[in-house]
Formats: structure tokens, C-alpha cells, sequence
């Protein structure tokens, strides 16, 4: 029971550095939260001259979920892409010149 | 009587899409926040954002929609979102002269135009990788672009409708005419950035396309005042479910 239990807590330890590393947001709380639960029972399965390993995983599981939450307060922005709207105004002048020979036509 | 018939249909035809513009103004900008639902959650990918300016040619004074969508940057590097969708519209009728849409999508782009020349549609297509192809194609005289059709929707009077009621448009899209519709579902109240709680009308959009799915699963809140300014978009794709939430409004 406490080995299935580390494995687990392992997996979704993983997985939580995974959620962290990429941009989930809140979706990354998920396995976040599967760890510290899986490394919690771990930790109170195991005798008390053997908790090393689930306490390494309860850790850095906290250590994730301080991340995450910090990630997920950053207020989320966009890239000013000065080459974009540069190429949005040559377009534009393209657009009028299309417009007025659409106007000749008509 | 038949012709007597023919000139009523006109009529009626020409009462019905000839409608005049009220709701949109030039100089506006709403900006949204667009989410994706992963595993139940909504996770924010996009910020997405629509605008109005007057343009001005030799003849004429038009009004040029955008609307543009671009991923956060926490995004940009797993993937890159830079959509644009354009139109250029007669700002009392909203009747669009040219239409483009330039998207890259990750490693996917695409540019279209289309040049409404009457009822004939003079369209450019230039995909990756591929040659660029031109093609004419007729088009029914009320049939309008994507951009275009947002900002007409504005423009319907949902107050005089009852829930259940229906507005047909008809949209151009990947070189294809296809019958919209927009059923008035009643009103909600719902959150408009800074707006605040708004009462909105609920709008059920529903198309002749495998682009949208499920039946009242992709709605339009739309604000039940004079300038309707669509604060919550629900989307259901065959990819997933989202939603854009308005976030910023100004001009309107």
C-alpha cells in the first residue's frame, strides 16, 4: 500500500512539474494537488525511521503549488508585435488601392 | 398578379436586409478574453480583440471592421495564434466591399480576400506551401461576410422578437455561401467587463456547417441596449468548448 502510494505520488509529482512548465493556468492545481494528497498518505503509511521519500514528494509538490498559484495570478498579456503592425499598415493601403479600383469598376 | 407578387417579394426582400446601421460606431474597441475548456476548466489562451474605424477613398466613406486574435505570450511559444479577419463595410448598410483573413495558427497559415463585386465574389487564396489560386463566384444579393455578419447582428432589433423566434443571414465562407441562423433564446444577465452586470439577449447561432457543433451550444450575449455589444460568445467546435468574455469596451 505505502509503494503504490510513493509511485503515485511520484507520477503526479511528474506531472505537476509537467503543468507547471507548460501555461495550464488553474488546470495545472489538478495533479498538484493528486501529489501533495498521494505524498500526504505516503508520509503517514510509512514508519517513522522511513519517511525520506514521501517527504522529499510532499517537498516538492508544495514547492509546485507555490508555483503554479504564482503563475496562474500573473496577469495575462499579449506581445506588442511592432513588425505585425507594420505589415497591418502596408496592408491597409493594399485594402484602399483594391477599394478604389472595386469603386472604378462600379 | 405575378408580376404584382414579384415586386411585393422585392419589396419586402429589400425592407428586410436593407437594414440601416444604428448599433455600430466607428472607433470602437471591445477586447475579450478567450478561454478553452482543458478537462472541465476554462484556461485562458487568447486575447481577442474587435474594432471599428472610418476609411475614406476617393468616392466613398466606408467603415473597416477587424477583428484580430492573438495568444498570450505565455502561449506564443507552444503556440503561436496571429488571426486576423478584416471587412470593409458601407457604414449605414453594412454591406461589405472586401472581406480577408489572414491566420497563423502554429505552423498553419492562410490568406484569403474576397472583393464583393456585385453578386459575383472575386476571391484570392494563398495556403502554405501551395500556389496562390484566384476564383469568381456568384453569391446571393444578401450575403455577407463572417465580420461583416457579427456587426449586422448588432443590428437586429431583439426586442421586438419573441424567445424561439429566428433572423436568417447568409455567410460567406472558404469560398462557400451558408445559411446562418440567430435564434432569440430571451435575456440573461451577465457579466461586461467594464460595463459591469448587463441584461443581455441571448442568441443561439446555428449554421449549415461542420464547423460549429451541438444545438444551442454556441451563443451570442449581446447587451439589450442601443449599442448591443456582444459581452459573452460561447463556442462549442468539434475540438472543444470555449468562450470569450468581454473584458474591455470603449467608443461604443
Amino acid at each position: 500500500m505505502r509503494k503504490a502510494l510513493i509511485v503515485l505520488a511520484f507520477i503526479f509529482t511528474l506531472l505537476s512539474v509537467i503543468f507547471a512548465i507548460l501555461p495550464m493556468g488553474t488546470l495545472g492545481l489538478l495533479p498538484v494537488g493528486l501529489a501533495l494528497v498521494f505524498s500526504g498518505l505516503a508520509y503517514a503509511k510509512s514508519a517513522a525511521n522511513d519517511r525520506t521519500v514521501p517527504k522529499w514528494l510532499l517537498i516538492v509538490a508544495g514547492l509546485i503549488l507555490v508555483v503554479v498559484i504564482a503563475k496562474s495570478m500573473t496577469p495575462d498579456e499579449v506581445e506588442k508585435d511592432v513588425q505585425m503592425e507594420q505589415q497591418k499598415i502596408e496592408s491597409q493601403k493594399e485594402d484602399l488601392k483594391d477599394l478604389e479600383e472595386l469603386e472604378a469598376i462600379e | 398578379m405575378r408580376k404584382l407578387f414579384m415586386i411585393a417579394a422585392v419589396l419586402i426582400s429589400s425592407i428586410t436586409s436593407a437594414q440601416t446601421n444604428k448599433a455600430v460606431k466607428s472607433g470602437e474597441k471591445l477586447t475579450y478574453a478567450a478561454s478553452y475548456n482543458m478537462s472541465g476548466l476554462m484556461t485562458p489562451l487568447a486575447q481577442v480583440t474587435m474594432q471599428t474605424q472610418t476609411v475614406k477613398t476617393s468616392k466613398n466613406t466606408l467603415l473597416h471592421l477587424s477583428c484580430n486574435a492573438t495568444t498570450y505570450t505565455k502561449w506564443d511559444t507552444f503556440f503561436k495564434i496571429r488571426d486576423n479577419y478584416e471587412s470593409y463595410v458601407n457604414p449605414t448598410t453594412l454591406k461589405p466591399s472586401l472581406y480577408k483573413r489572414d491566420i497563423l495558427e502554429g505552423t498553419y497559415t492562410k490568406k484569403e480576400k474576397y472583393l464583393f463585386k456585385g453578386n459575383t465574389i472575386q476571391s484570392t487564396l494563398k495556403r502554405k506551401n501551395m500556389p496562390e489560386t484566384t476564383k469568381a463566384f456568384q453569391i446571393s444579393g444578401s450575403a455577407s461576410d463572417v465580420v461583416a455578419t457579427i456587426y449586422q447582428l448588432r443590428n437586429v432589433d431583439f426586442s421586438k422578437m419573441s424567445p424561439g423566434q429566428t433572423k436568417s443571414f447568409v455567410v460567406v465562407f472558404d469560398e462557400k455561401e451558408m445559411g446562418v441562423t440567430a435564434k432569440y433564446m430571451g435575456k440573461e444577465t451577465v457579466k461586461a467587463g467594464n460595463l459591469g452586470s448587463k441584461t443581455c439577449y441571448k442568441i443561439s447561432i446555428g449554421a449549415k456547417t461542420n464547423k460549429l457543433k451541438g444545438t444551442d451550444k454556441n451563443i451570442i450575449y449581446l447587451t439589450a441596449d442601443n449599442a448591443r455589444v456582444p459581452a459573452l460568445i460561447q463556442f462549442s467546435i468539434p475540438v472543444g468548448t470555449g468562450q470569450l468574455t468581454l473584458t474591455n469596451a470603449s467608443g461604443i
